[in-house]
């Protein structure tokens, strides 16, 4: 006999609400199906009533981890409406930013990955990691969550001390390659809860057009900040870790690896940070009438933005925003076919899927 | 992998790429949507997204398509005559939710597809990012 059990939208499981609903035989799932807006604040639509200026701070909350990228993309795209191009420091700080946000967001998921598996003191010690995380952007941006650094052409905010910085990085990646990295990648506990559960095949991957961590898991190669660079991605070196398992264990390797790249990324672009100004033109910008698209590589995969302008207006005419979870929530459907009932919570935190993104 | 040079000749439009505001732009002429994307099927582009704009005064709504390749991003725009145009759901899986999506904030009907509520509940009514009230 099978039954129908819901998780959610409102559930301990989930960090924020939306809804699994899944027909079990026993206790293997062998159906499912997926609800989601009741995060939708109709964001895009809010967006056409804000100025240039406005429309970032709107923006900057579609987001509450990956705030700065949505920023960086929205601005990006405005610059290649009114041909602004950041100068060098700024787009080194623009880096910067991203890369730390990219370290807030895995330890972040990290933390309640680990909560998910049972793991209660791993979570303890990747929330403390996080503080300091948010400790060094706070140091640069004043902000702990939405920081404000992207504008029209540049950046708000200089980094004053890169080398304090530098430090402070320093003492998170010698933390992370000491605690989270070793426990998550060889530990027991770690393995018998995430092995073999929740697969997503490369085919399978590939057909849902999933995105990031989620799809380099899974044995697609595919990054943004390699295949279509931005910002300063392109003077620097690293690797973008790519598992073939395309279970959580391969999701959790994609993602811890990943830190220790980020790190490596920060270390570079600190390090180099060249001089100068921390943005071009004034504050008065000439929007062309057009479409312009920008994608950037947030922590959880490929954001896109669709900004359309009409020239003399304020406003923005239309702004199509794809955020990476909406790619890869219909793929949580695959990935809990077959599995017991007891991992799905697991399984589904493993795309580190964020509802507020996906709804806008 | 494919090169962009000879997808148009592939896809049978004479037309060429134009590249503007971080897209390759081509324009599909008489190639219908599911044409296309079974062309992109055969390229092995991953599927983006699809954008909707809702076009001033009585110019209808346009619908642009995006596909990925090796990093560049693919667009083909649309216009629609009825609100309404071919779903392409059966042939990749990766359009389920933005079809969803746009149906619901445009009332845009791809045909030969149904739909669940995706952002909107049960008997609400589609159209919500229309600026005219649906009725």
């Amino acid at each position: 006999m099978s039954y129908k059990i819901p998780m959610g939208p409102y559930h301990p499981g989930l960090e924020e609400p939306y809804k699994l609903e899944m027909i079990c035989q026993g206790e293997t799932v062998t159906d499912a199906k997926l609800s989601i807006g009741f995060n939708f604040r109709g964001i895009e639509h809010l967006a056409e009533s804000r100025n240039y200026i406005q429309v970032i701070a709107l923006m900057e909350r579609v987001c509450g981890i990956c705030s700065n990228i949505h920023t960086l993309t929205l601005c990006q795209a405005m610059e290649d409406l009114t041909g602004l191009t950041p100068p060098p420091r700024a787009q080194y700080i623009r880096v910067i930013v991203a890369e730390l946000e990219r370290l807030h967001s895995h330890t972040l998921w990290a933390g309640i990955a680990a909560k998910l598996m049972g793991f209660k003191t791993m979570f303890m010690t990747c929330f403390e990691l996080r503080e300091k995380v948010m400790d060094v952007l706070q140091a640069i941006s004043g902000n702990r969550v939405n920081y404000s650094m992207n504008r029209i052409g540049g950046v708000n905010r200089d980094i004053d001390d890169p080398a304090g910085i530098l430090k402070m990085v320093e003492a998170i990646e010698a933390e992370m390659a000491r605690t989270v990295i070793p426990i998550f990648t060889t530990s027991s506990t770690a393995r018998s809860r995430c092995a073999g559960i929740g697969v997503l095949t490369h085919e399978k991957a590939s057909s849902c057009g999933v995105v990031g961590p989620t799809a380099r898991a899974s044995g697609l190669s595919q990054d943004l900040r390699h295949a279509a660079p931005y910002a300063a991605y392109a003077e620097l070196e690293f690797n973008s870790p790519v598992e073939q398992g395309g279970d959580v264990r391969a999701r959790l390797m994609v993602r811890a690896l990943e830190i220790l790249e980020s790190c490596r990324i920060l270390r570079q672009a600190l390090s180099k940070l060249p001089p100068g100004e921390l943005h071009s033109g004034d504050d008065k910008f000439n929007f062309i009438t057009g479409t312009a698209t920008s994608r950037v590589e947030a922590p959880r995969g490929e954001v896109m933005y669709s900004v359309s302008w009409k020239e003399g207006s304020r406003n923005p005419a239309r702004i199509h925003v794809r955020t990476p979870t909406f790619a890869n929530m219909p793929a949580i459907r695959w990935m809990v076919l077959g599995a017991r009932l007891a991992d799905t919570p697991l399984i589904q935190a493993s795309i580190d899927p964020c509802y507020s993104c996906t709804d806008r | 992998m494919t090169s962009l040079e000879s997808i148009p000749a592939t896809l049978g439009i004479d037309e060429a790429w134009v590249e503007r505001g971080g897209v390759h732009w081509l324009a599909p002429g008489k190639l219908t949507v599911r044409d296309l994307a079974k062309g992109m099927n055969e390229f092995h582009a991953r599927f983006v997204t699809i954008t909707a704009y809702e076009l001033p005064k009585d110019q209808g709504l346009r619908l642009e398509y995006h596909w990925d390749l090796g990093g560049q991003l693919l667009g083909f725009p649309f216009q629609l005559e009825d609100k309404s145009i071919e779903s392409i759901f059966d042939l990749c899986e990766a359009v389920d939710w933005i079809e969803r999506e746009i149906h619901e904030g445009f009332a845009i009907d791809f045909v030969g597809r149904e739909y669940e509520p995706l952002l909107l509940r049960e008997g609400q009514t589609a159209g919500v990012n229309l600026r005219e009230e649906v009725k």
